[in-house]
């Protein structure tokens, strides 16, 4: 399978490089394990904030830390695809038999991200352990889809970037806005902001659909009829397609103007 | 000979944005701004046929690229038609690209990190090549390139001259119909570029790939090509052979003449003298006069004693900057 070889090419690529890829991943887990501890630290002094304690957070910590460098690993040729329109590499793409996305996808996979994947696991394990939830298998369900939820959502933006790159052909500071601001955010429960900050991030850029939202299905809590929370991160997942659609769109209009 | 390439009434337009001067007229751009339309090719029409290696050339900023982006399925023009080895580029890309092959010049599709090798197995995946094929054409393109020892170093141990052949031997793994090559010899050593061109050769002769390549080494079309186009300003001036180009400004030679002695002042019947120091000029002829050495000894003996004189007929690279002169481009 071609993808396999993707893998293997960038495999061997970072083994060139192999320290360097190990400080990189270490330093990194270890960014993530600071994070962990300045929540941990928060909730020493605050006990809990709104209605949701310390492993409630981390749980939604732990999801979010363990999608987004998945995302960053593997997906990383999205966030880097202004690179390929500024240096002409879109048209080498462009002159082989392959789907687009799928080159894209092997242009680039960054194996330093793995260490956090780790540490978010970790974060998601303990605090599932420490949390009263009484699991059934719709629960369970719901718990991967909240995965997967910000798989989507992180991979959307990604994927949206991309497709305002090339027309901007830089790529946009203020989209990192968007990446980083909803994964500083998604770092607590997102109904703990205001109103219209919680609905932006709700309808407009989902994080809280994978973040209070399905957590709420889990702890049994929550206003709203639980059918509701159960099927916000499929809600969340469906972020992803019009991105994609955009960024469809775009490389047309390259292909029409040659931006 | 069946025409492998058609292009009819290719037109191809890009709208440029224009912005004002300065920082305020940055700002201005924000909302309001304003547009161009520049053709890039204008009607442009020719035909390829199988087995021809066709020098594409023009100045910079002719649409020498975009005449390629089209060709290879990246741009759609936006009106014309275009027809190549039977698909629209454009249109069937994913099926048409299989049957080319594309090399730019200042871009490599090898890795960087990884030996040669293992970067042609990924292009034999991505090209779907059966293993057996593979390995046939493979020892063929090591055979002829010479290039068996790099195959096992990471591409960014090689010089530039060996990363070109390997780039030459990447595109024609599946080998394709058609060949682009961009400016394949640019900045390569005599010895390189001579290699590269024999293999040109070779492919063309053994495998009738057809070859459209770009450059601005005249030396490189006058010894590969059979047929050039010549492009400016988004048109097709000329298409044809390289030889009648050359034989047609070929005419006009530069004859240095050392005297015995210096004269004050030096008349050639039908010639020009371009420069006059001490007992050395000049000459040149009228475009009427056609030159020939006995009729030219003649004339010039008669009025004056000689010691040594030299003919010089102007190279490829004057024939293309008196043809882009003639042009005005």
């Amino acid at each position: 399978m071609l993808y396999k070889k993707y893998l293997k090419m960038h495999l061997k690529s970072s083994f060139e490089y192999r320290l360097n890829t190990i400080f990189v991943g270490v330093s990194q887990s270890l960014i993530t394990v600071g994070e962990l501890l300045a929540l941990y630290f928060m909730f020493q002094t605050f006990e809990s904030v709104g209605p949701w304690g310390f492993y409630e957070c981390l749980l939604m910590f732990g999801i979010l830390m363990t999608a987004y460098p998945i995302v960053e690993c593997f997906f990383r040729g999205y966030d880097n695809f202004s690179l390929l329109v500024k240096f002409g590499e879109l048209d080498r793409l462009l002159v082989r038999p392959v789907n687009i996305h799928y080159q894209i996808l092997g242009s680039k996979i960054e194996f330093s991200k793995i260490g956090r994947v780790f540490v978010g696991i970790i974060a998601s394990v303990i605090a599932l352990l420490n949390l009263n939830i009484t699991f059934t298998f719709a629960k369970i369900l719901v718990l991967i889809a909240s995965y997967l939820c910000a798989i989507c959502f992180f991979l959307g933006v990604f994927v949206l970037s991309a497709g305002i790159s090339v027309f901007t052909i830089e790529k946009m500071e203020f989209l990192n806005i968007i990446t980083n601001g909803s994964k500083e955010l998604a770092n607590y429960p997102i109904n703990i902001y205001t109103k219209w900050i919680t609905r932006f991030f709700t309808f407009v850029l989902p994080v809280a659909c994978f973040n209070y939202l399905p957590l709420s299905y889990l702890m049994d809590v929550g206003n709203l009829p639980s059918w509701l929370y159960a099927i916000s991160p499929i809600f969340g997942m469906l972020f992803a397609v019009p991105c994609f659609a955009f960024f469809n769109l775009s490389l047309k209009k390259y292909q029409g103007t040659g931006t | 000979m069946s025409n492998i390439i058609e292009f009819n009434n290719i037109n191809k337009e890009f709208k440029i944005f224009l912005r004002d001067k300065g920082l305020w007229g940055a700002i201005k751009g924000l909302f309001k701004r304003k547009h161009k339309l520049i053709k890039a090719l204008n009607n442009v029409c020719f035909e390829i046929q199988e087995g021809d290696i066709v020098g594409y050339i023009g100045p910079n900023g002719a649409g020498k690229s975009t005449t390629i982006k089209i060709m290879s399925g990246i741009l759609t023009p936006t009106s014309g038609q275009c027809k190549i080895n039977g698909y629209i580029p454009w249109k069937d890309r994913k099926k048409y690209v299989k049957s080319i092959g594309v090399v730019f010049g200042q871009r490599s599709q090898l890795w960087w990190d990884v030996p040669v090798r293992d970067s042609f197995e990924l292009l034999k995946d991505i090209y779907n090549i059966p293993t057996e094929e593979y390995q046939k054409t493979l020892d063929i393109l090591i055979d002829i390139l010479k290039i068996g020892e790099l195959l096992d170093r990471p591409l960014r141990q090689l010089s530039l001259g060996q990363k070109m052949k390997c780039e030459l031997a990447g595109a024609l793994l599946h080998k394709p119909k058609i060949l682009f090559l961009d400016e394949p010899t640019i900045g390569l050593d005599a010895v390189t570029k001579l290699a590269v061109r024999d293999f040109v050769k070779y492919i063309n002769k053994e495998w009738k790939t057809t070859v459209i390549l770009t450059t601005h080494d005249m030396t490189d079309i006058d010894a590969l090509t059979n047929k050039v186009i010549l492009i400016g300003k988004g048109k097709i001036l000329y298409n044809g052979s390289f030889e009648y180009l050359k034989n047609k400004y070929a005419n006009e030679k530069t004859i240095t003449v050392e005297f015995l002695k210096e004269y004050d002042k030096i008349e050639v019947e039908g010639y020009n003298v371009v420069s006059h120091d001490k007992n050395v000029a000049v000459l040149k002829n009228f475009p009427q006069t056609i030159f020939n050495t006995q009729k030219f000894l003649q004339t010039i003996t008669q009025k004056y004693e000689i010691v040594d004189f030299s003919v010089n007929t102007i190279s490829v690279d004057e024939v293309l900057a008196k043809l882009y002169k003639e042009f005005n481009l």
